[in-house]
């Protein structure tokens, strides 16, 4: 992995700092990742999305569908942070979409926005609480 | 079925399950993205921003198998659009509400209600339409006035036949009195003025739909669609008669003439809806969703 650097510019000197969240943020990625990998092996769940600013983790059982099911979940992101500021219900912690074959778990976790999608009898409660840091 | 009722047995519903969850903080049902009920306290401008947002996401949402249920869980509540016999439910609660309760109470509820609705207005329950009864006709006022006439007249012959001493006489005369004279004939004729026949048809009936878009390469733009249903009551009034145009007339008070067709698409019968055109529509100012008064043309 690169590690991002940022320049401070002042006066006279130039002072390289080493971004140290980014470290934390990576730490954090690869942690999900796992995770997601072990929730990937039950049966009723049919894959997932997460990403990042700089790096994104897919698998899916139909990965022929890969651009709807990203497309999907990056809208469930963007749509709901408006609900939530409509109802003022604070930060989003889940969505849950049913549809009549599948439903889909989405959720932002720091900077990771993640999409776990699952058959209709899957365990979503469970899932997201093994998700959920 | 007609709007207002469904609205008015909706809001009351709503009301009653914020009455009963006081952590429901707000509610409304939604269906093809217009607003079919809300709570008093819910914002129109908040509804249709979530119907925005919802439609976003329900257009992305074939991968799933279209969208039926969305539960956003926010860190101060929920907000949950459910979907119930085609309508969309939205139910918002605070962090502290049962969510069971208020799942148990809203589906429950609401399905039934709207299911009660459909039940008592059976015939429309799907069309969103009220059919305004036509005023009798001149034709059946005519007959009735002849019916009482002829009453009276018998009425006079009996006791023109009671008094009579004569047995004879009697049954002879009263059978007499009772066949118009020549003298009567030409007077009822005087009395009933020839009518032509157009006066003698029915009102028209008016019916409530609501507009949908009708469009394609090969439809024409003066013709609109409605229901066989519909078309079919017509024919039955005006029997023999030719019915090839309609009047719409918007609640603005825009009216047009134009021709109709059946409704072909089996998807969109028994909706209560009326398809037209792009141009018609923008003659009369309406748009999609909105309520026109629709009645044949007699010609």
């Amino acid at each position: 992995m690169v590690k991002k650097k940022r320049s401070i510019h002042e006066t006279a000197t130039a002072v390289i700092v080493d971004d140290v969240t980014s470290d934390e943020e990576e730490q954090v990625f690869a942690d999900l990742c796992r995770n997601l990998a072990e929730i990937r092996k039950e049966k009723a769940v049919v894959g997932y999305i997460v990403r990042n600013a700089t790096s994104a983790t897919i698998d899916l059982k139909e990965p022929e569908k890969l651009v709807e099911y990203a497309i999907l979940s990056s809208q469930v992101l963007d749509s709901n942070q408006e609900v939530s500021d409509l109802f003022e219900l604070g930060d989003v912690q889940s969505i849950l979409l049913e549809g009549k074959e599948i439903k889909a778990l989405c959720m932002v976790i720091d900077e990771n926005k993640i999409g776990i999608f699952m058959e209709k009898d899957a365990d979503h409660a469970d899932i997201l609480k093994r998700v959920s840091p | 079925m007609n709007n207002e009722v469904y609205t008015f047995a909706l809001k009351s519903t709503l009301e009653e399950i914020r009455d009963a969850c006081p952590d429901v903080s707000s509610t409304f049902i939604f269906k093809d993205g217009q607003i079919l009920a809300k709570d008093e306290t819910t914002n129109e401008e908040t509804v249709n921003s979530t119907i925005t947002a919802f439609n976003a996401m329900a257009e992305r949402a074939d991968v799933i198998g279209s969208l039926e249920t969305v539960t956003v869980q926010g860190a101060n509540g929920q907000v949950k659009i459910a979907c119930m016999n085609d309508f969309y439910l939205t139910t918002v609660s605070s962090k502290d509400a049962d969510e069971k309760y208020v799942n148990t109470l809203t589906q429950v509820l609401v399905p039934i209600v709207i299911k009660l609705v459909e039940k008592i207005h059976p015939a429309s329950a799907d069309d969103e339409t009220f059919t305004v009864e036509p005023e009798p006709a001149e034709e059946e006022l005519v007959e009735e006035e002849a019916a009482e006439e002829e009453f009276a007249e018998d009425e006079v012959t009996d006791e023109v036949a009671d008094s009579a001493e004569d047995e004879a006489y009697d049954s002879d005369e009263a059978e007499t009195a009772t066949e118009p004279t020549d003298e009567q004939e030409t007077l009822e004729e005087e009395e009933i003025p020839e009518v032509d026949d157009e006066l003698l048809l029915p009102e028209p009936p008016v019916t409530q739909l609501i507009v949908e878009n009708l469009g394609g390469l090969l439809v024409p733009s003066d013709t609109v669609r409605v229901d066989k249903a519909l078309i079919a009551e017509w024919n039955e009034i005006y029997a023999g008669k030719k019915l090839e145009e309609v009047d719409i007339e918007t609640r603005n008070g825009k009216t047009t003439r134009c021709k109709f067709k059946p409704i072909k698409d089996s998807k969109h019968e028994g909706k209560g809806i009326v398809r037209i055109p792009e141009k018609i529509q923008v003659t009369l100012e309406t748009t999609k969703g909105e309520l026109v008064m629709v009645k044949p043309v007699v010609a």
